[in-house]
């Protein structure tokens, strides 16, 4: 097979001889393994190696280019924002916050993120990585409003990878709203690769979203890591439709008592788009409570995965741990591949999953047509009503309509 | 004595060995094991060239170590591959001429083959270690032109049939175990039932491992041809012993048009004992293809024995309309460990298959169902249905469930849902209410929990395997 990447620690600007040493490791171990492949458990429908090589010719890493770009900002509702280009901190605005309560700064090397070396791509990560950012919440603050994440990504950035990663502290009984959000109209192919770190302490309660702007060319993994302490929450929406690939590889340690996780996600994938959704949820703890819920409709030649596990560890008693995942397939060029998976060793818990995939209900479909909407629109409502349920728990009125209306806007097309 | 004798009975009463002289191949695997076999078993040419194949193909496949279940490694060089009482070797023609003590042993496992002649309508091919020592019933199918017969014995009457169907489902290069099956093999069942026929009776093979640093490898083919139908049954027992032993078998079912195959197991080769020392390690290959339109393959299974199963009987399902089902009760106690399932592959259209999983894991035990459901782009209109209900008692066990789930087709439906829980503890008060003790009260819930798929097991079946059911899991409540 062709070599279709050549990635180089020089090229990262300012690095100690130590720094430079250690990611020249990384790097190795990575070129021993390589993308991966379906070999592997964690990539059992999805041979990313083969994907990578047919749509690059040689990917490479670059140093930050700085073209700076102005801000497309949503304006549909008040918010806080960070502005991310190419993965690098470039500003940040806490216009409707308390600015002693929050600090975002650079990520600090120094704090590396543990990680699976079985795991490529955190390899090479950690011998790439730069920029990305630190955001922390003090005790007892909760933000006015939601923050939004723009992540830009420059013109020329051609055939390149971009590596960061990121860390997000909430300490107790703060909460925060995070938007990730991806921008880019470039037509040409790219890669990002990063990693995250999330702590939600005691009490704090944390909602992530993800969603994008319009279609890209890229080819997208993100790793996150976060623990739990007791009584928190983490709340996820994934509605990150219209990249041409994307993996998120969720991990989720519930590590004390009462702590909950929840993962939404509505996906509506069109031409040859491809979305896998990994989650690990480790009940480290007892009366903990998970919560998965994905729904995908799969049009044209588009692909979607989910590889779900839930861990329930011996001492974690009176876990209650719940999968779902629902696919509508559209055409028989689509596929959805899941493994929703178990792995339980308390007795006392309450576990279970299910998973369907299948064509719309034409019963629905009929009843519709029979009151006069034309197929093509009662398509359209079905599948925005199919999709749209999993915002139904989000409070945040504001923020669900303009989720709600870019989904709409995805069905139809735009 | 008596005592210790009585306990061991109660814990798995197949546990005896019989004492007959053995004729067995020399230790370890090599091209000499193999022309040993096939020599003893006066096979023809094309044979032997079959099994050196595979033996060739072995040298440079790697064993699989996907499983959850990891065990040490196994010494090839260090087993026997054939191994059979000395008086077999010149094959009995009638039950007169099998030694009295191969009888006695089958008297023991409840198969009186003598009297099963008269008596039972059921045709026993009863295999003991390498070579199948008594069918049953013969004169009876042969009128109908079915043919069941011992493995070796086809491949010397029935070569067409055998060279035609034999590794079309198993390939010779699948994986590692059926390889090693396809290079090995020493006896097994044959069962042809030709087109428009429906056997009368219900088959029946008996495996025993006997001897000691044995592995067994049998190979069962079974075709049913046009519009026939059969009913297979297969149980399996194993002395005690302190060492684990191998059992890759490989068993192929082809149904052709209209044809109908109901395939069962009771699974009880010797678990190991409570501080899982010993016990047969189960690595079998089951596989069915569905190749006519409208055919049906049905797999049941009880798995209760074995320190490891590690099985998927799967289905092909290549014709237009055929159905795949796979029933499977798996229990295990101490300290076993099983990684069981199956795979529906639905490539023609209208295909359906449904799956029903029920794990119970007790004591240190590790439970797991693995199965594939691919529905692949041509195979519209299809459907499947799976449920996996695990059942945990204890906190010292694990319960885990890894579907595999490929839909690729926009007019097919899949469907799948799982459970783990522990027993209702408001059941068991209920049953405790009404004068049953706390293990009687888990027999009976557990055999409602699994009463779906004993359902599925012929009548004389069922009611072994009922008790199975409430003997495995003796000793593992309070």
């Amino acid at each position: 097979m062709k070599q279709f990447y050549d990635f180089k620690v020089e090229k990262i600007k300012d690095l100690s001889p130590e720094d430079k040493n250690l990611r020249e490791e990384y790097l190795d171990l990575f070129y021993k393994n390589g993308f991966p492949n379906k070999k592997e458990e964690d990539w059992k429908f999805t041979d990313l190696n083969s994907i990578l090589s047919k749509n690059f010719d040689n990917i490479t890493n670059k140093d930050f280019l700085l073209d700076n770009k102005k801000l497309n900002f949503i304006n549909e509702f008040e918010h806080n924002h960070i502005y991310l280009l190419d993965g690098k901190l470039i500003s940040s605005d806490l216009t409707y916050e308390d600015r002693n309560k929050i600090s975002i700064i650079d990520f600090n090397y120094k704090n590396n993120i543990t990680i699976d070396k079985n795991n490529s791509l955190n390899l090479l990560n950690n011998a790439l990585a730069m920029g990305g950012f630190t955001l922390e919440v003090s005790k007892n603050y909760k933000l006015n409003k939601p923050l939004i994440i723009y992540n830009y990504f420059s013109k020329d950035i051609k055939e390149t990878i971009i590596n960061n990663k990121n860390s997000i502290i909430l300490n107790d009984n703060s909460e925060l709203t995070l938007i990730n959000y991806i921008d880019n109209k470039s037509k040409d192919n790219f890669m990002v690769n990063s990693m995250e770190n999330i702590e939600i302490r005691r009490d704090a309660l944390l909602k992530n979203i993800f969603i994008n702007n319009s279609k890209s060319a890229g080819y997208f993994y993100k790793y996150i890591k976060s623990d739990l302490e007791k009584n928190s929450v983490f709340e996820n929406y994934i509605l990150s439709s219209g990249l041409k690939f994307n993996k998120l590889d969720i991990e989720i340690n519930l590590n004390q008592e009462y702590a909950k996780s929840t993962i939404f996600s509505a996906l509506n994938l069109l031409e040859s788009e491809h979305q896998e959704i990994k989650t690990r949820i480790n009940h480290n703890s007892q009366n903990c409570q998970s919560y998965q819920k994905i729904k995908n409709v799969l049009s044209d030649q588009s692909k979607g995965v989910y590889q779900g596990k839930i861990f329930v560890k011996k001492i974690a008693q009176k876990t209650d741990a719940y999968q779902l995942s629902k696919a509508l397939i559209l055409n028989d060029d689509a596929e959805f591949d899941a493994k929703p998976e178990l792995e339980i060793y308390a007795d006392d818990v309450k576990c279970s999953h299910g998973s369907t995939s299948g064509s719309i209900d034409l019963d629905s479909l009929h009843y519709l047509k029979s009151r006069g909407i034309p197929e093509k629109e009662a398509y359209k409502m079905l599948i925005s009503g199919f999709l749209g349920e999993t915002l139904e728990k989000l409070i945040e009125e504001n923020v669900k309509f303009f989720l709600l209306k870019k989904l709409e806007g995805q069905i139809n097309g735009n | 004595m008596k005592t210790e004798d009585l306990k061991n009975t109660q814990e798995y009463k197949y546990g005896f060995t019989t004492d007959v002289e053995n004729i067995r191949a020399p230790k370890g695997l090599s091209e000499e094991t193999i022309k040993f076999i096939s020599k003893i078993k006066k096979e023809p040419k094309w044979m032997l060239d079959w099994r050196l194949k595979a033996y060739n193909r072995l040298k440079v496949l790697k064993e699989p170590n996907w499983q959850k279940p990891k065990y040490p490694k196994i010494n090839y060089q260090d087993l026997y591959y054939y191994s059979a009482p000395k008086s077999a070797s010149e094959k009995p023609k009638s039950l007169d001429e099998i030694d009295p003590k191969i009888l006695e042993t089958y008297k023991k496992l409840g198969i009186p083959l003598v009297e099963q002649q008269r008596l039972n309508g059921i045709a026993v091919d009863a295999v003991f270690d390498s070579v199948s020592v008594a069918t049953t019933f013969k004169e009876e199918l042969t009128k109908k032109g079915i043919i069941f017969c011992s493995i070796s014995e086809a491949i010397q009457k029935h070569p067409e049939l055998v060279k035609k169907y034999l590794g079309s489902v198993i390939p010779l290069s699948d994986h590692y175990f059926a390889t090693l099956n396809s290079a090995v093999f020493t006896d097994g069942s044959f069962v042809y039932i030709p087109p428009s026929t429906r056997c009368p009776m219900e088959l029946s093979t008996y495996f025993r491992i006997n001897a000691s640093e044995t592995g067994q490898f049998e190979r069962t083919l079974i075709i049913a041809d046009k519009g026939s139908y059969v009913s297979y049954l297969e149980g399996c027992t194993a002395p005690m012993r302190d060492e684990n032993q191998l059992h890759a078998a490989n068993v192929e079912l082809v149904a052709l048009d209209d044809a109908e195959i109901k395939y069962s197991t009771v699974q009880n080769w010797y678990p190991g004992d409570k501080n899982g020392v010993g016990g047969i390690y189960n690595f079998v290959t089951k596989r069915g293809a569905c190749r006519g339109k409208n055919s049906k393959i049905s797999w049941t299974q009880v798995e209760t024995g074995s320190a490891i199963t590690w099985k998927y009987p799967s289905c092909i399902l290549q014709g237009d309309n055929s159905v795949g089902e796979f029933y499977s009760i798996a229990i295990t106690n101490n300290f076993q460990k099983a990684d069981t399932g199956t795979k529906m592959i639905h490539l023609g259209k209208n295909t359906k298959s449904k799956i029903i999983s029920k794990g119970i894991s007790a004591g240190n035990a590790d439970n797991m169902y693995r199965g594939l459901v691919d529905i692949k782009n041509k195979a519209s209109n299809s459907r499947n249905y799976t449920q996996c209900d695990s059942l945990l008692m204890g906190n010292k066990c694990g319960a885990h469930t890894v579907p595999y789930i490929k839909n690729n087709n926009a007019t097919s439906t899949i469907e799948h849902e799982a459970t783990t829980t522990k027993i209702n503890e408001d059941q068991l008060y209920y049953c405790n209410q009404r004068g049953l003790d706390q293990e009687e009260a888990v027999s009976l819930i557990v055999n409602g929990f699994c009463k779906e798929v004993l359902q599925q097991l012929p009548m004389e079946f069922a009611v072994e395997a009922q008790k199975l059911v409430s003997i495995s899991l003796e000793g593992s409540v309070g």
